[in-house]
């Protein structure tokens, strides 16, 4: 039975920080651009949603305005990229660095606790569906709607150009296509995604915590990358959908992590481990390839 | 239609590494010409199609496309009306989207993209058609992502992409230069083809002397940053290699030396 318990809460958390790892796929996969906004954009949405529902606010205007405030955290670091022409590495930490100050005078403390507040789940109980079901049931139609857009834009014109900004910047603009207005565009979406889906974690854990965005990109990094060795990246629709499952693998080896007895804090330090096996995988097993063909030949 | 008007270019300016690559270009091109240009290594050919296709501005100088001048239209904005091949056939397709998207992109080059669909029917049938003409069976394969294609087979779908939206005017840099000689000769016939079925207006780097007598009616020599030769019509049809050897010697002031010059004089 504990396997089965095991199961849903890594499909729950799965799902809902799948969404942030969707937004981590837009930047990594499709833009090409490494960007590290993610580990203040992720507390950025979960202070804005905590706060305005601390405050009695509608949890609904609350997971809007939090989308909001992680579109314009991605502006930034495209501003800072293109028009600063600083490094995108570097953009995205000295916006992570600075929405760390913003983080704490959102919420006025380092947390904020929505044990009695109203979010959005007490909503969705209310409207009949059991207490043990709401968490799922939300994230599965969130995450999956969420998906279907997203596969949806990338085949359109602008997402193609979005893609080719990503694939080959100067093809892209032998094509009349302005890569600067794409990565800003990218950018900020994928910083929407994120913020979403830490104003979703905060209501879920029922607190926000200025230190729960540490770690973020290692988490998104290790979905898409966990679930592209997986299922393979043959199609957008097939790579968005490795990127969800390869979040709740991730969040599975977690909890069975820390059921063989490690502790909480030893969790940044095992997901590391993890995303480089999973990096280096590919290499070791060419290197092992290439070394029994030359061995038997 | 283009015209350059005294063109100055210097990489490093003010530094000991100041290199003056173009001085005091002045060109005028003709609606519907197709241009040849040669010259040895530095001489600043693919300067003079980076500065015209806007990937850097010239330091002096402007230059006028159908009366408008654009010396201070950025790069993207140009490409609405001027394609590019490159030499590297890797720089003209985006590798990990398939045939069908890398043109579909090319289509909405002078349109505004929105958020319809990339991709219909209706535009797969003309994509088809398209790849059909060039005759390397690329028509059955729209949905091949670019990077399984071949060298020569990318330069020809660059080419399709650079002219799928026609172009006021068309800048190849070396587009054969990396490929062998029989698809060298391929893409050279497919070059002819579209520029000269469409009517587009080119400007053509080549190493190649025996290309560069053979396509087009016009030939520029380039020398140092400067236009040193300029032959036009029906002196060019009567043109041979060792004349052009001659007339370079002529105006460079120095021995037409091949290693140094780099400029292939048998078709190989």
């Amino acid at each position: 039975m504990w396997l089965f318990g095991l199961i849903i809460t890594s499909l729950e958390q799965g799902l809902v920080f799948g969404i942030m790892a969707l937004g981590v796929y837009i930047t990594f996969k499709v833009l090409d651009f490494p960007d590290l906004t993610v580990d203040g954009s992720f507390p950025l949405g979960a202070a804005v949603a905590s706060i305005m529902i601390f405050n009695g606010g509608n949890p609904f205007l609350a997971l809007c305005l939090a989308t909001a405030a992680g579109i314009a955290a991605g502006c930034i670091t495209g501003f800072l990229n293109t028009r600063g022409k600083i490094t995108g590495l570097l953009a995205s930490i000295l916006t992570m660095t600075a929405l760390y100050s913003i983080n704490l005078r959102i919420m006025g403390r380092a947390n904020v606790t929505l044990l009695n507040a109203k979010t959005i789940f007490t909503y969705i109980e209310e409207w009949g569906v059991p207490y043990k079901w709401v968490f799922i049931t939300l994230f599965v139609i969130a995450a999956f709607l969420i998906k279907v857009l997203l596969d949806c834009f990338l085949k359109t014109q602008i997402g193609f150009a979005l893609r080719a900004t990503g694939d080959n910047p100067e093809m892209a603009r032998a094509n009349g296509i302005n890569t600067d207005t794409m990565k800003i565009l990218g950018l900020s979406l994928s910083n929407g995604l994120v913020a979403l889906s830490g104003a979703l974690v905060a209501q879920y854990q029922g607190f926000a915590d200025i230190g729960m965005g540490i770690g973020t990109i290692v988490a998104g990094l290790a979905s898409v990358i966990i679930g592209e060795m997986m299922l393979g990246e043959r199609s957008i629709c097939m790579a968005t959908f490795a990127t969800l499952m390869g979040s709740f693998i991730y969040r599975l080896s977690i909890g069975i992590a820390l059921r063989l007895g490690f502790a909480a804090t030893d969790l940044k330090l095992l997901t590391t481990v993890l995303v480089i096996i999973a990096l280096s995988t590919p290499k070791i097993r060419n290197l092992l390839r290439s070394t029994s063909s030359t061995a038997s030949s | 239609m283009l015209e350059l008007k005294g063109i100055t270019k210097i990489f490093n300016a003010g530094t000991v590494n100041e290199n003056i690559v173009l001085r005091d270009i002045n060109l005028k091109v003709d609606e519907g010409d197709f241009i040849s240009i040669i010259g040895s290594n530095g001489a600043g050919k693919s300067t003079l199609l980076n500065v015209i296709a806007g990937v850097y501005p010239a330091d002096r100088g402007t230059i006028l496309l159908d009366g408008r001048d654009i010396t201070r239209v950025p790069e993207h904005e140009r490409a609405r009306f001027i394609g590019r091949v490159f030499q590297d056939p890797m720089k003209g397709t985006a590798p990990s989207m398939t045939i069908e998207e890398n043109l579909a992109i090319a289509y909405c080059r002078n349109a505004r993209r929105t958020l319809k669909w990339g991709l219909n029917n209706k535009l797969r049938e003309e994509f088809r058609q398209k790849l059909a003409e060039t005759g390397l069976g690329l028509e059955n394969r729209l949905n091949y992502k670019v990077k399984l294609l071949s060298g020569g087979q990318r330069q020809a779908l660059t080419l399709i992409i650079a002219t799928m939206v026609k172009p006021k005017l068309l800048l190849l840099d070396e587009h054969t230069a990396a490929l062998d000689p029989s698809t060298a000769r391929l893409i050279n016939n497919l070059t002819e083809k579209i520029v000269l079925h469409k009517g587009i207006t080119t400007l053509m780097i080549t190493h190649n002397m025996e290309h560069a007598i053979k396509m087009g009616n016009r030939l520029i020599m380039m020398d140092k940053g400067q236009i040193i030769l300029d032959i036009k019509d029906s002196d060019k049809t009567s043109l041979t290699v060792n004349e052009l050897v001659g007339m370079f010697e002529q105006a460079a002031h120095r021995k037409f030396d091949e290693d140094r010059a780099m400029l292939r004089v048998s078709s190989s």
